[in-house]
């Protein structure tokens, strides 16, 4: 369990003394509780109050690297169960498998499309991350020229999936600098994989049933010299993944099992069911996922799914601030004031969309608060509306001076009249009655 | 070297042979009472020779002491001399005192009274060809040895020099120096003939936004002589913070520093008037203002406080000469402000904490300030958390149909039989309604809700066949009082959308509370005390505030209204230095919460836009209550 | 039955339909909720249901799907068999866009249309209603006239609306949606309001409102979470099943604006992966509209 806030400060210098950057020590400790500060930038503390503070800190699940450069992948390193308790850092790996027994074009499409695809939203650039590569010929020398065609791990990052030391051996001699996974040390090989993946400093991927085996086996490969583990729990099926990934993941964040504290491997190919398991494996905690190469649908629904279960729930999506058209209109049209938090923005252009009612939608810059926050936290303000009308030149585009705020903005109804000059109606508090509200109430 | 050792406190010097019992005291740091400067003429530094020997002229002194004293050992300190190892009493009347005196600020428990600045009572031998000291430095020997500082250390201004020597002459070397400390020091801010040791007064105003109160004390025996209070001239340039600002920043800050002063002196006037004394025995000016004020005040530019990120130009207690910002007060009256936490927490919240005396205790103490904008403090001794939001204006009835001010007509009371919904209220001066103010918009919350009128979203259930409850032109509402009742011509109601603003309000403030408190990891029942401060609460009815669930619930005696506390803490600060000291480290030890930043500010406010929250636990007496209420009207009860 | 301790408390259980044994003529009734723990965790399999969603008015509908379905969306008979017999629906929801229309005032079509849906069906019916504040209590009573006996699912009950569907639902017999804004805390106040209205608990479901997949779905994701938590962990208010309905998801710029020959791709991969992932949030019913998507949720709940 964290410590509380309260907890932390008792064991602080409580000088005030600002040298770790935050005005109190309290305000330190705070941020300590909530894992956004290093307890090592307080300079006043004894070792032992720093191990004290610092052991409850410090992440319970390992970052593990997988890759090298620009499009390297970081996983791991989370501390929750439930992103609403905090947020998930680490987006999963999406590797698209490819075969050592495919036809070289086979290979190189499928690498090419990894390379390539790029999904646009909301200002992110949605990238698949890297590439599987599977030894099904059975041929250590047609896996790593396999491993070669897909890049060798320069430029995008590499499973590398096989059973005989061998064949890895043979793999690693080309990708082993640029930090390819090594899937997966079983019960059977993990002595000379764990060896393997020592000498050229690669994360290891550990395969086993049931959290208990995963845990001795994960222990053994880290006794070894191999610390970055992944830990692939072997489901029979896609419920028992997400049983064994919650059980792994509440043990680690939890602290009951320091062994259990990496993140984890999902074939998503297993099952027949390809959607589901990576959405699933996505939802459900997998830091890497590999799956047979996706339909263009697919590719973006489940590229789209990780944007979203990585956002930080704390940090409201934000729509940029301005005025946009809707439905075409002409400068009789009404003016509806917003927020500019993405969810708000996009319920109400769904329903302005279908009413086909032509208006201006007015985004105000709230930093991405609701309407119902930003007013009760006074970042709604009238201020903001009369400099936002000026700033996006709002005058120009419409003939006449009125503007309908949201319901719950209401309070602030006088004051913007006041501070604007525009005449102010106050519209719904649901965005579901606007286009209702705008027949009845707009008279143009 | 001998050694000298002072009872009843045991304090131990060595000094050399021959030196007087007074220099081996204040080498021990008492402050000996020295009226004749040593010399022997005044009979005053009586101490007793418990052990070991003095030198001393007993015979020659004989006049200053009773049988009984010359029996236990009498001397003068300032005339006997240290021989040897030597143990003295010193009685407590021949030390300069702190002046017992506990000084009852309204508001407040006693203070003991211990200002800032001093007059000083001092007989100077004029100036000869063999004693060629200078006047300044003659009269800080003669402070010095009434138990004033060290000469070094007062500073004094070119203005008392100009005029100092003829003060003294004029008074034949009789005069009083008002000496104040200051930080880094002391400052001589005057100097007047004869003996004016019982005219020193002090001022401690609340510098509003709205309204400003002022309080003229005296510091010589802590009596409150006049009070006055007055609008903010500011007013005519905005309503509000933010449009004050807005104002300043049209270059309209000189004008709004003037407007501020003018104001403050209005006020000092009146209440120099009616205390009969002249503003320029004002010696010290203690001002409470929020952020914005203060810095408008001392004309420091205000406009960067009010956008991101948010900073204020400075955030410690300042000091000024009345004169510098033109307060009417002796020209070099220091003038105080107090210190603030951010721009939010300014100099009002720091005096509503000093008001309710919660960074003295070790049990946790909850304030809250309600106006427009709230201010909620939650800690101890030890620790302390601030955070400040909108209220909005429905507790001041603003955004409220029939709401008003706290203002003659206004409902400020108001009780709803269950049984037949009849309201019976009570107004601000007994007359007819014409609005219904805060404290009555809260009871009527609580009893529109007992009654089972409004649901516990705040929605008024038409379905309830009575004549009070009707559908309104624009939404449902609920008769307060009828046409013929009203001194407005028209039905006074309250309508769906009033009784929403209102929980809107309410949520902001109890969702505030639950930040603070989940910050620090208590639950409501660990609170000792829930302090109100500001005109609001001084009318709220407790009962009525935790039925809403506009503060967490606690045991009612545990809510307590301070009043204004920003005067009540400019009174504390004015009349006690060290309060007044610790000010600083006060503010800089609170740390703010900005609730926009904190995630679950959002949650907890949606859980508390309910009647009384989401969350019925947090409120069990309410649950109670209200099941009780419920099931005498036989109305379902909520928890089948 | 015997349930292991370490189990959270359980889901409260919500009975929707009626067999003729049980007063109406569903040739089958579902039981939902009775979980005891995070969806797919438990020792035993919950009872999901996909519902498809049809219209008595396709003006309002996405154009995906009216292309997909062709003449069914203009019967909604028809429609709500197919949903069954073809797409392998486990129910269907019944949604009245008529009255989304200005000026509408069929309220005979809305017994009418619902009772053809009803003899067209074999399994329980979701209705939903008004679409407009002020026809509610006219529509919702005849909704409700219409299904009498047979335990409908009626919606939407929401925090400024909820008397009238309440009413409907208490003298008809069925169970009731009751939606919230994606919040937690306004989920759990309706619930109240409701119960203090006097619908009984064991007739509520939770529609905490979806968002669409890339449009604010993660929010929607974790205030499901978050209620199952909170049911698990005995908040008797918020522990009624969920129902939860993306209803944006078909009308989102990346199936709008979909190449022709990807559009019913699109369209389902996006029905799909936000419906299943609202499965995993632990929703009890989900309802897509785009007709093989039923089957692809179908299929994942069997992996």
């Amino acid at each position: 369990m964290a410590m509380k806030a309260l907890d932390i400060y008792k064991n602080l210098p409580k000088t005030n003394c600002k040298k770790c950057g935050y005005p109190t020590c309290l305000a330190f400790a705070m941020k300590l509780a909530v894992g956004k500060a290093e307890i090592e930038a307080c300079p006043d503390l004894d070792p032992e109050t720093k191990t004290l503070l610092g052991g409850v800190t410090r992440p319970p699940v390992r970052l593990v690297q997988v890759g090298a450069g620009e499009r390297s992948v970081a996983i791991g390193e989370e501390f929750v169960l439930f992103r609403h308790e905090k947020t998930f850092y680490h987006p999963p790996g999406i590797m698209v498998q490819v075969s050592d027994a495919w036809p070289e074009d086979k290979v190189r499409s499928a690498v090419e499309v990894v390379r390539d695809t790029v999904v646009h939203r909301v200002g992110q650039d949605l990238v698949l991350t890297g590439v599987a590569v599977k030894n099904e010929s059975n041929r250590p020398d047609r896996f790593a020229e396999t491993v070669a065609l897909a890049g060798g791990g320069s430029s995008l990052p590499l499973v590398l999936i096989a059973d005989d030391p061998a064949s890895f051996e043979a793999a690693l001699a080309i990708s082993g600098h640029y930090r390819p996974l090594i899937h997966a040390a079983t019960g059977d090989n993990w002595q000379a994989l764990a060896a393997l993946a020592k000498r050229y400093g690669c994360p290891l991927a550990v395969r086993a049933s049931g959290p208990a085996e995963l845990a001795a086996l994960a222990g053994k490969c880290a006794d070894a010299g191999a610390p970055d583990l992944v830990l692939d729990p072997a489901p029979r099926s896609l419920r028992d993944f997400i049983a064994a990934a919650t059980e792994i993941r509440r043990a680690a964040v939890g602290r009951t099992e320091p062994a259990l504290g990496y993140p984890l491997y999902l074939d998503a190919g297993s099952f027949g069911e390809i959607d589901t398991a990576l959405a699933a494996g996505i939802l459900k905690y997998a830091g890497i996922i590999v799956t047979p190469p996706l339909s263009p649908a697919s590719r973006e629904a489940a590229l789209t799914l990780r944007q979203n279960i990585y956002t930080d729930p704390q940090k409201p999506i934000q729509v940029t601030p301005g005025i946009y058209p809707i439905n075409e209109p002409g400068p009789s049209a009404p003016v509806l004031l917003t927020v500019n938090f993405s969810l708000t923005y996009f319920t109400l252009l769904s329903y302005l969309d279908a009413s086909r009612i032509p208006c201006y939608l007015f985004v105000a810059d709230t930093e991405g608060l609701s309407v119902l926050t930003a007013v009760a936290g006074g970042k709604l303000t009238e201020t903001l509306v009369a400099d936002s009308l000026k700033k996006f030149g709002v005058v120009d585009q419409v003939d006449h001076r009125r503007l309908v705020i949201p319901g719950y903005a209401a309070p602030l109804s006088g004051k913007i009249e006041d501070a604007t000059g525009w005449k102010v109606l106050v519209g719904p508090r649901d965005a579901a009655d606007l286009p209702g509200y705008l027949e009845k109430e707009w008279k143009a | 070297m001998p050694t000298a050792t002072f009872l009843p406190d045991y304090r131990k010097v060595t000094v050399p042979e021959g030196a007087t019992l007074l220099d081996a005291a204040r080498a021990a740091g008492l402050s000996m009472n020295v009226v004749c400067g040593g010399q022997g003429k005044c009979g005053k530094c009586l101490v007793f020779i418990r052990d070991g020997t003095a030198s001393f002229d007993r015979e020659k002194y004989r006049r200053f002491f009773s049988e009984e004293e010359i029996a236990r050992g009498a001397c003068l300190a300032c005339q006997a001399t240290v021989v040897g190892d030597v143990q003295v009493e010193v009685p407590a009347g021949s030390l300069i005192q702190e002046q017992k005196i506990l000084v009852e600020v309204p508001g407040m428990k006693e203070i003991p009274l211990s200002p800032a600045v001093r007059k000083y009572e001092v007989r100077l031998d004029p100036p000869s060809l063999e004693d060629t000291n200078p006047d300044l430095a003659r009269l800080l020997e003669g402070i010095e040895r009434q138990g004033g500082p060290p000469p070094n250390r007062v500073y004094a201004p070119l203005g008392v020099l100009c005029y100092l020597p003829q003060v003294l002459r004029r008074s034949g070397w009789h005069a009083t120096a008002t000496v104040a400390l200051v930080p880094g020091g002391y400052r001589l801010s005057s100097v007047e003939e004869g003996n004016t040791t019982e005219r020193l007064y002090g001022a401690a105003v609340d510098l509003g936004t709205t309204t400003i109160v002022a309080y003229i004390w005296s510091l010589t025996d802590g009596r409150t002589l006049a009070t006055a209070s007055n609008y903010n001239k500011q007013i005519s340039c905005g309503e509000d913070i933010l449009s004050r600002v807005n104002f300043s920043r049209k270059s309209g800050l000189s004008r709004l520093q003037q407007l501020a002063t003018e104001s403050i002196n209005e006020a000092l006037t009146t209440a120099a008037d009616a205390a009969g004394i002249d503003r320029e025995e004002i010696f010290e000016v203690m001002i409470a203002g929020n952020t914005v004020m203060t810095h408008l005040l001392l004309g420091i530019d205000p406009a960067y406080m009010i956008a991101e990120p948010y900073i204020p130009v400075v955030r410690r207690m300042l000091s000024t000469a009345a004169g510098r910002i033109g307060i009417a007060a002796h020209q070099n009256a220091g003038v105080y402000t107090f210190p603030a936490v951010s721009n939010f927490i300014g100099g009002d919240i720091i005096a509503d904490i000093l008001a309710t005396g919660m960074a003295e205790r070790e049990e946790a103490t909850l304030m809250v300030d309600i106006g427009t904008n709230f201010e909620a403090v939650l800690g101890n001794s030890d620790w302390m958390l601030s955070c400040a939001g909108a209220a909005g204006p429905a507790l001041e009835g603003g955004e409220v149909l029939f709401g008003m001010r706290a203002n003659p007509g206004a409902i400020e009371r108001v009780r709803i039989d269950p049984d037949t919904l009849a309201p019976s209220f009570s107004t601000i001066n007994g007359v007819r309604p014409r609005g219904i103010c805060g404290s009555g918009l809260i009871d009527l919350l609580a009893e529109l809700f007992r009654a089972c009128v409004i649901d516990r979203t705040g929605g008024i259930n038409l379905e309830i066949d009575h004549p009070r409850v009707r559908k309104g032109r624009y939404h449902p509402e609920f008769v307060v009082a009828w046409e013929a009742e009203t001194s407005i011509r028209k039905d006074l109601v309250i309508t769906e959308n009033d009784i929403k603003n209102l929980i809107m309000s309410k949520a902001a403030i109890h969702g505030a509370c639950m930040t603070l408190l989940d910050a620090a990891g208590l639950a409501p029942g660990d609170i000792s005390r829930i302090c109100f401060s500001g005109a609001f609460g001084n009318y709220l009815n407790k009962e009525s505030a935790v039925t809403v669930g506009l503060i967490p619930e606690t045991p009612l005696e545990r809510v307590e209204n301070i009043g204004n506390g920003a005067i009540t803490g400019a009174n504390i600060a004015l009349v006690n230095r060290r309060r007044r000291k610790e000010l600083d480290e006060l503010a800089q030890r609170i740390t703010y919460i900005e609730l926009n930043a904190d995630p679950s500010f959002m949650d907890r406010y949606t859980s508390s836009c309910f009647l009384p929250h989401t969350d019925f636990t947090l409120f069990p007496h309410v649950q109670q209550m209200l099941e009780a209420c419920r099931a005498r009207q036989g109305v379902r009860s909520w928890q089948a | 039955m015997t349930e292991s301790s370490d189990e959270g408390l359980a889901i409260r259980e919500v009975r929707l339909g009626a067999t003729r044994a049980e007063g109406g003529t569903r040739e089958v009734s579902y039981v939902i909720g009775g979980e005891r723990a995070l969806p797919f965790s438990g020792k035993r399999p919950e009872r999901l249901l996909v519902a498809l969603e049809i219209c008595d008015d396709p003006r309002f509908w996405p154009p995906v799907v009216r292309d997909y379905v062709g003449d069914l969306s203009n019967d909604p008979g028809e429609w709500a068999r197919a949903a069954e017999r073809t797409y392998g629906a486990d129910l269907v929801r019944l949604n009245f866009t008529s009255t989304k229309q200005r000026g509408f005032d069929a309220f005979d079509a809305i017994a009418a249309t619902t009772e053809e849906v009803l003899a067209a069906t074999t399994r329980p019916l979701i209705v939903e209603g008004s679409n407009e504040p002020e026809l509610d209590s006219e529509v919702f009573r005849r909704c409700g006239e219409g299904g009498e006996g047979e335990r409908l699912l009626l919606g939407t009950a929401e925090a400024d609306r909820y008397r009238s569907v309440a009413a409907a639902a208490l003298a008809y017999g069925h169970a009731v949606i009751a939606q919230s804004p994606i919040d937690v805390n306004l989920a759990k106040q309706l619930n109240i309001l409701l119960c203090e209205t006097g619908v009984p608990q064991d007739r509520i479901v939770i529609d905490p409102y979806t968002g669409a997949l890339g449009y604010g779905f993660e929010y929607s994701y974790s205030v499901m979470e978050r209620i199952r938590l909170a049911a698990l962990a005995g908040d008797a208010d918020l522990a009624m099943p969920m129902i939860s309905a993306p209803t944006d998801t078909l009308s989102v710029r990346e199936v709008r604006e979909a190449v022709p020959a990807d559009q019913d791709a699109m369209a389902v991969a996006w029905e799909f992966y936000t419906a299943y992932s609202a499965f995993v949030a632990g929703a009890s019913i989900v309802c897509v509209r785009h007709p093989r998507t039923v089957e692809r949720l179908k299929k994942a709940l069997e992996v």
